[in-house]
Parts: structure tokens; sequence; C-alpha cells
């Protein structure tokens, strides 16, 4: 206490003021400060620069397209593709990413990439087409070429939570003529300062008096990137401070090219919704659709403009701003006698030749699905960050085509019953016997704001699960396509006591009728009978063979639908019917590998038989025949006749639900329509979701249906009043295929 | 005791703040708040009350091939065997081959194949000129599957098995009916002690090659084969005699 009291006592004595011993204090203070800033901000500097691992996103790829002569094409898919890739059409090809029309076909000048099985070169094909098939591949010599395979288009990638995305690149990349852009632009004494240029400033200074307006920044290249790099978005005096020494001691370290290469890929261009486009390497993909090697100097001088604002030079939203200081950036080459004056009217003349390919999003759904099996295998971080590339299944064209068939049968149907408000969709495509998934719309327009219809709602499926019954049916060695069955009124006790009175879709009964027609026409009736007779736990596990991996209650009611799934779950449980019987998970990741292509996984195909040959054989030529005769019938509006497919509709209770679900030679697709608000709309299967399903098969190409009947089985030509097989003469009979065994007796009479 | 006058308190303050790491903030973020919550895809789900026993799931049969350096690969049990027993040429000698990837968990064991597994390996290395099956495909289209088989060949010799896998799904897409294509494969699985997978794919061969008899017996000599190597003694005795209906 006294202590204290003393020295409070001695403080108020009156002392002496000496400048000079406060100046020093204040000296020292600021030397310490300086001094430790200066090593805070040495120690940052090197280790972001030398560290300069930027996190890189994985890269997810669709399936490269693969030519080969005899292939089938769609009418306009490889012009899709070519485009969608970033290719230009030119009159005289000359370098990778060209593609030149000739009078039979196309020549490509595909670019090389680094698949999983190794680098492939870029190549230089001669593609003949007839009716969109491949007749003849050669290489630029004139020899045959066995395969071309392009690129694969990259189709998006998993971001960290900052959602920054860039392609890495190497002054070595960059086409002639961009330093030198650059350079003239934005710092044209770069090679030759120190980081900041004092001279730089003054010309700055003396352009924006002589403007009168800031017209002119006098940041080096040097400290843009202390500036994005380093520092936060903040415009602060401290961080004005910071920038100058921080750019010195940049430039003490690091030889000019090296701090060039970082800004290259740290220098931000863009932002395409949440995602922001960082480096000219990927500035140069986003906005051009190409690499950048492969820019001309007036794509090169749009991207080198942008740097000053990107998102008020957007050329996509403005451009004629665009335009405008691209020309600027030319004028300014020109008057740098970097290109003459022919040259520089030439290239002004130039539209922006922005990429045709669409930039968004383009894929959601699918990137969905990616993104959720992914991270079963690797963490978010090593997804964000590692630079992973993940090779996919996914399809562009069948995509595309898909995303169209949804948008455009919604849009009609709505047209057609008005007040049909709130109508999702959802379609799923897989390839038949890889069960490879190509393509998933996850709602009505393909742009995904919120639910994926096609993974994570599940609804019920009604008659898509009577193919089910059917085989199960016939798995018990007792049932042929020709069986008669009872489709009369029925009652079944229920559990609880009560009856359950399933009805016919018209509310009429049809008599005995035999199986095939039973399924062609849909009958409930008829397929309670059939299904309880083969017992509905059968029908349960049968169902799990196929791969439905869910639980199922076995009531009575399942037989005809009941059940609730996905259109994914639907449509693996019929890629299971279409694949001969063999279940095969659908997968959409094949291989994964790291940024430099050591393959890190990849999946290996494998099957598992889910029922016997002959059952399965017979339940597909059921399913034909309710495409050609049966409630699927509307399909043929869509697809030539020559074209197979089998196929099931499926109409829930009240029509809340609108499902298609089947088959061609090559592709498995699965169509719900229903509403968001799981209420009733005016749709059957027949009257929707077919005519989604119907667009899209027509619309991507196929390869023939190839009917292999197991040698159990023999044709039949039937009568059905008799059930006895008669003379192919006779009128009115029906081909059937019957297993050997249960044969129909012979006649030499039609017997009617 | 004598007070530190305050700029002494600055200079060290600011001093100890300078010399605590610097903050650069975590580079790499999480990614949840950009990606939905991971769900299991439902299609590829495990554990059924059925009795066939499916392929559980996708994470199964990816097969981790490499470890990645910070990437940590959730090891599935049910991954390709650890220890396979792989045939040379015709002889029966098998030898043990560990895949790069595998941890260093216990070994699972695999019955060596028998000798009559061997035949019908031997059959799958040299693949007898079956009669030509995948007539319906285009002429050039069954010259892509022959290079890519041959490529998937080659790269089997060199000791290469997933890249020869790769080679044959890329041939199976370009041409996935092709039961050329399923024989490779059922027979390389096979090689490797994957006798399961070796019988469901003979057997899904078999439902492409309806009237080829040479094809039918092939499959039947490979299911065969798988089932020995499975111990499945009764089953094998019925694909013998399979096999032996289209000898």
């Amino acid at each position: 206490m006294s202590t204290k009291s003393s020295n409070s006592k001695a403080r108020r004595k009156p002392k002496k003021f000496r400048p000079w011993l406060w100046l020093s204090k204040l000296a020292t203070v600021l030397l310490v400060l300086g001094a430790v800033t200066l090593v805070y901000l040495d120690a940052q500097i090197r280790h972001r620069f030398e560290g300069h691992r930027w996190a890189l996103p994985a890269k997810v790829y669709a399936r490269p397209m693969e030519l080969f002569v005899g292939q089938q094409l769609a009418p306009g898919q490889l012009d899709y593709e070519l485009t969608q890739l970033g290719y230009r059409w030119v009159k005289r090809i000359s370098a990778p990413g060209q593609v030149q029309k000739t009078p039979r076909g196309l020549t490509i000048y595909s670019r090389g990439f680094r698949f999983v099985d190794g680098h492939q070169d870029s190549r230089l094909a001669h593609v003949s087409l007839a009716n969109n098939k491949v007749t003849t591949l050669k290489q630029a010599s004139g020899q045959p070429m066995t395969l071309l395979r392009l690129e694969p288009q990259l189709v998006g990638g998993i971001y960290p939570a900052h959602n920054e995305d860039r392609d890495l690149i190497q002054l070595d990349d960059l086409p002639n003529g961009f330093i030198e852009t650059l350079l003239a632009v934005e710092d044209r004494q770069y090679y030759n300062h120190f980081g900041v240029s004092p001279s730089g400033i003054a010309r700055a200074m003396w352009a924006n008096i002589k403007a009168g307006a800031v017209v002119q920044g006098g940041s080096t290249l040097t400290q843009q990137l202390v500036k994005n790099f380093y520092l936060t978005d903040r415009q602060t005096l401290w961080r004005k401070l910071l920038e100058a020494p921080m750019a010195l001691l940049l430039n003490l370290h690091y030889n000019k090219d090296e701090v060039l290469e970082v800004y290259l890929n740290e220098v931000f261009v863009g932002q395409a919704g949440k995602r922001a486009i960082h480096g000219f390497g990927l500035a140069s993909r986003f906005y051009f659709g190409q690499p950048v090697s492969e820019l001309k100097l007036h794509q090169v001088a749009l991207l080198v403009g942008l740097v000053k604002g990107p998102s008020y030079y957007n050329p996509q939203r403005h451009p004629q701003r665009a335009t405008k200081r691209r020309n600027l950036v030319l004028s300014i080459l020109a008057q740098q006698g970097l290109i003459s004056a022919s040259q520089k009217q030439q290239y002004q003349a130039l539209p922006l030749s922005l990429s045709a390919a669409q930039q968004v999003s383009r894929y959601p759904a699918y990137m969905d699905i990616v993104r959720q099996q992914l991270q079963q295998h690797y963490p978010a971080s090593a997804l964000s960050n590692q630079g992973l590339r993940i090779f996919t299944s996914l399809d562009p064209w069948v995509q595309y085509q898909a995303k169209q068939a949804m948008q455009q049968q919604v849009k009609l149907l709505q047209q057609r019953h008005k007040g049909l408000n709130g109508l999702q969709g959802a379609l799923v495509v897989s390839q038949r016997d890889s069960g490879e998934l190509l393509a998933l719309v996850g709602d009505r327009d393909g742009g995904y704001a919120g639910h994926n219809w096609a993974l994570d709602k599940t609804r019920q499926v009604g008659s898509l699960l009577k193919p089910v019954v059917h085989l199960s049916a016939l798995e018990t060695g007792r049932y042929s396509l020709l069986s008669p069955i009872d489709d009369g009124p029925i009652e079944v006790p229920q559990a609880d006591g009560s009856v359950w009175q399933p009805q016919n879709y018209d509310r009429k009964s049809h008599g005995v009728v035999p199986m095939y027609q039973a399924l062609a026409q849909s009958y409930n009736q008829a397929n309670v009978r059939l299904g309880l007779d083969v017992g509905v736990k059968q029908v349960v596990a049968q169902l799990r063979q196929l791969g439905l991996d869910q639980d199922i209650p076995p009531y009575p009611s399942m037989l005809l639908g009941a059940v609730e799934m996905s259109p994914l779950n639907v449509n693996q449980v019929y890629q299971t019917i279409a694949a001969n019987g063999f279940y095969s998970p659908l997968t959409l990741v094949r291989q994964v590998t790291e940024a430099n292509g050591k393959l890190l996984s990849h999946f290996a195909f494998a099957v598992h038989q889910a029922a016997t040959n002959e059952s399965v054989y017979l339940l597909q030529q059921e399913m034909r025949k309710v495409a050609t005769e049966g409630t699927a019938r509307g399909v043929y509006r869509y697809l030539p006749k020559h074209q197979q497919v089998a196929a099931k509709t499926g109409t829930t209770n009240d029509q809340r639900d609108s499902w298609f679900s089947g088959f061609s030679g090559q592709h498995v697709a699965t169509v719900w329509l229903g509403r968001e608000d799981a209420q009733p709309t005016p749709l059957t299967g027949a009257s929707g979701a077919l005519k989604v399903w119907g667009q899209l098969m027509k619309n991507i190409a196929y390869i023939a249906y190839d009917d292999l009947k197991p040698p159990s089985i023999d044709y039949y030509y039937l009568n059905l009043k008799t059930g006895q097989a008669m003379p192919s003469q006779c009128p009115n009979g029906v081909w059937l295929p019957i297993q050997k065994r249960l044969a129909p007796l012979t006649t030499t009479q039609c017997g009617y | 005791m004598r007070r530190l006058p305050c700029w002494a308190w600055l200079a060290t303050a600011s001093l100890l703040t300078a010399c605590a790491a610097p903050s650069y903030g975590p580079i790499v973020q999480d990614l949840s708040v950009v990606a939905r919550p991971s769900e299991r895809l439902p299609s590829a789900a495990s554990g059924s009350a059925t009795t066939v026993t499916k392929q559980p799931s996708i994470v199964a049969q990816q097969q981790a091939v490499v470890e990645p350096q910070a990437v940590t690969i959730t090891a599935q049990p049910q991954a390709s065997p650890i220890q396979a027993s792989a045939m040379q040429a015709s002889s029966v000698q098998a030898s043990t081959i560990r895949q790069p990837n595998q941890p260093s968990t216990s070994p699972i064991s695999v019955k060596p194949i028998s000798s009559d597994s061997a035949v019908a390996i031997a059959m799958l290395e040299k693949p007898k000129p079956l009669v030509d099956a995948s007539a319906k495909l285009p002429a050039s289209s069954r010259a892509v599957v022959e290079q890519l088989l041959a490529k998937a060949d080659q790269l089997k010799a060199q000791g290469k098995v997933t890249e020869a896998i790769i080679q044959l799904q890329r041939a199976q897409r370009i041409a996935p009916r092709d039961p050329k294509v399923y024989a490779r494969l059922a027979a390389l699985k096979l090689s490797l002690g994957e006798a399961s997978r070796a019988e469901q794919l003979a057997l899904k061969g078999l439902t492409l090659v309806p009237n080829k008899k040479s094809y039918q017996y092939y499959f039947w000599r490979l299911i065969a084969a798988s089932r020995s190597h499975l111990g499945d003694v009764s089953g094998e005795a019925k694909a013998i005699d399979e096999a032996a209906k289209y000898k």
C-alpha cells in the first residue's frame, strides 16, 4: 500500500520533457514492429509461395467417345459431342481441337489426353459417315484406323467450400503472344522492376491526370499477385501498406518466371454461379471451351482484358463491353508495335468466339450421385484438393436427350392438361449389359433446384412390379406364356380381418386370359391371382434378387406395386431383367486416378445370376408384347416399327404416379412423373411417362435388339381359344415362345 | 520491482504476436458445405435375406489399387482376395501374387487350381479359333474387339492384371454382348482365384451363345473349373456333363 502511494507520489513529480528520448523510444518500437512485420511477411510469402499447392478440385470426366467403323450414331450426335468438347469448325484443318467438314464426313484433329491406360497423342482422323454410321476411319496418311478415342468431356468438379476452381498451367502451355499481351496491358516493365515500379506508378498517375479519371493502375503483376494471393479482399490502408514490401520480398526470393507462372494460375477471371474461376487455364476452358494452348490472339486479348474487371466485362453477360475491352487491348498491342495495324483490324473484326457449350453445371443430378459414391471411398478433403481425376460413364449425348425429353414432354403435358401444376419428373438411363449409368435427370427441367427425384424420392411403383410377379411364376416351372389365368373379381382376406378387392383399371373383368395378356394389358385381378398362386413371399424374394435392397413387407398389395421405390432402384430391377437375368449394380465411376495419372481405384465388372435364362427370356418376350400390343404400344408413335423394345407401364392409385420402364437392345430407361405434393394427376403410365421414354429412345442411337432364344424354348403358332399349336396358314394365330417341355398340342386343323 | 515502460511492453507484445505461427487459414476446406450429405446408393446395398449372395455393393467392387498419398480408401472386406493363385501358361504350378494395394492383413488362402481347371484355363489362355459367335457384330467392331483383346492379353502377360481388365471392359462397352469378352474376363478372374466371379461371368456368357456349340462347351468347362475351385463337387460334375453335350 505504502509503496504504491509513494510511487504515485513520485509520478506526480514534475519531469523535464526530453523530446529526443521520446523519439528514440518511438523509433525503437517502430523498428521492432517493422522488423517483426518483415520477418512475418517473409515467412508468410515463402510458406505460401513454395508450398503453392492450390486446392485442386477433383475433375469429373464423361465417358470418352470411341469411333470405329460400323458404329451407329444418332443424327447430330457427333457434331454435338465435338461442340461440347470445344472443337472449332474450320475451313482448313491445322491444329488439335479443330474439325473440318468433308464431302463424306468429317476430319477431326483430336487433342492428346492422358487416359487411365496411357497417354494418347493428338491424332488427325478422316471419318466418313453414311446415315450416321461410320463407314471409314482413316489416319492422316490414308491408312485405316481401327479405333479413334476422343478426349473425354470434363463435366464437373468437386469443389471445396470456397468454390475456387482452376486448371493448372505452365508457361509452356501458353500460345504465342500471350505473355506479351499480358505484360503490355498489365505491367510493361515486369522483367525490369523490383516488384514495385515507381516509374509505372508515375506513368499511371500522369495518364490518370490526363484523362481526369482512373484509367490505369500502377500495380505491378507482382503486387497484384500479392493482393490476390496473400491479402484479403478488404480495401484497407493496412493492406495497401503491406502490398509494396511484400511485392519486393517476393521479387527478392523468386525469379520472374516463377512469379509469373503463379500469377497466371491465381488471377481471378470470372464467376460461374458459386464457382470462382481462377487462372487463365480454367478461364480458357470456361469461356472458350478450349485449352489455353489453342487460343488465338483475339481470344488472348479478351482474357487479358478481363483481369481488369471480370464481372463488368463478363463476355457472356455484357458482350459489347467485353468486345470493347478486347479491342482496346488489341489497340494497345498495335500501339506498342507488337502487331501491325492491319492485324489489329483483322482481330478486332472477329467475334468473341465464346464456347457454344453450356457452361453452368449441365449435369447436376448426375454429379450428385457421383459425389455420393465418391464420398464412400474418399474423404471430402481428398476430393476437393488433390486434383483427383474421376472417370465416369456419363454419356453426354444420352444425358442431353434425356433432359430434352423430360423438359419438352413435361411442358407439353402441362399445356394439354390445364391445372396440372407442380408436375415433377425423373429419368434414369443405363447401358443394358454393363449396368453403367449413362444419364440421370433429377427433376422436370434437369436443372436441379432442390430435390433429386431420381435418387432421393420414393413413390409407389404400381404395375411396374408385374414383370416380377411373372418372373416368379415362370421360375416355378409350372407356367408358360399360354397358361390360362382367371381375371374374374377377386377378394383377398387381409391379416387385419378386412378384405382387399383389387380392381382392373377399366373396372371390368376379362374372363380367363393367357398369361402374357395379363401382363400386356396389365390386368390387376389376373395378376393378383397369379401372384397369390406363386406366393407373395416368393415374389418379394425375386424382387430382391433382381437387385432391390429394401425391406418389403409381404402383403398381397405388393403384387400390384404397393412398394415405394426410387426411379434409380426401379431401373436397377429392370436392368437385371434386361441383362438376361444377371444382376450388376448400377455403376458410374469407372476409374479414379491421381492428378499425375496414377490409378487409385477402378470398378471391376461383375454379374450375379438372379433368375434362369429361360424364365428371363420368356419375361422379356412378354414385355415385348406389352410394347407391341399392350399398354405400352404408344411407344411406336415415337419409334420406328423395326426398333424392338420391351417395356412396362405403371400407374398408381388415383393416378398419383405415372411410370414407364423398359429397354432396347442397348439401353435401359426408367421414367417417373408425378406431382410434388403427391396429389392425383390426369396421367397414366401410358399417357405420361411413356412419352418421355419414347422421345428419349427415338433420339439415342441403338444397336439391334439381340434375341437370344435359349435352346429349351421353341416358338409355336397358337390358337388362343384352344391353346393348341396350328399350321401357320391359319388366321388369327399368335406366335409365342413356349418351353419345349410344356409344348402345346399340335394339330393340323385351325380349330376355328 | 521496477515497472517496464509501456513502449517495451508494446514491443514485446508485437514480437510475441509476430512469432506466433502465422495463420494462413486452412487452404483446404471441408466439402460438406457444398456437397450434399453422403448417402448410400440405394441400389447398391448389402445384406439381403435372399438365398443368392449378391455382390453387396459398388463399394465392394471398387478395388483399391494403390494407396494415394494422404487419401485413405476405405478398404472393403469383400475386396479381391489378397492372395490368389495364378496360372502360368498350362502348368498347374500356382504362384502367389500380392496385389500392390493390399494392406498386410491376414492372407486369404485360395484353393490351388485343380488339374481339370488347368485344362480349362490352358484352353482359355490360347483361345481356340471358335466359330464366330460375334457374327452379328459389324466386321469392324469385331476388329476393334480383337485389338482390345490382344492388348489385354499383352498386359496380362506382363502381369498387369488391372490394366488388362480395363481393356476388356473397354471392349465390352463397344460390343456389350460379345461372348469373347465374357470368356476372357471369366478366364482372367479364374486365374486370379476369383472363381465365383468367373463362374457368374461364364454363366452370363452362356446366355449369349445359345447356338454356338464351341462356346457352350468352353463356358461349361470354365464353369466346371470355377466350381472345382470353389469346392462345389456336384456343381462341377454337372457342368462337366453339360460341357460334354457340346463337345
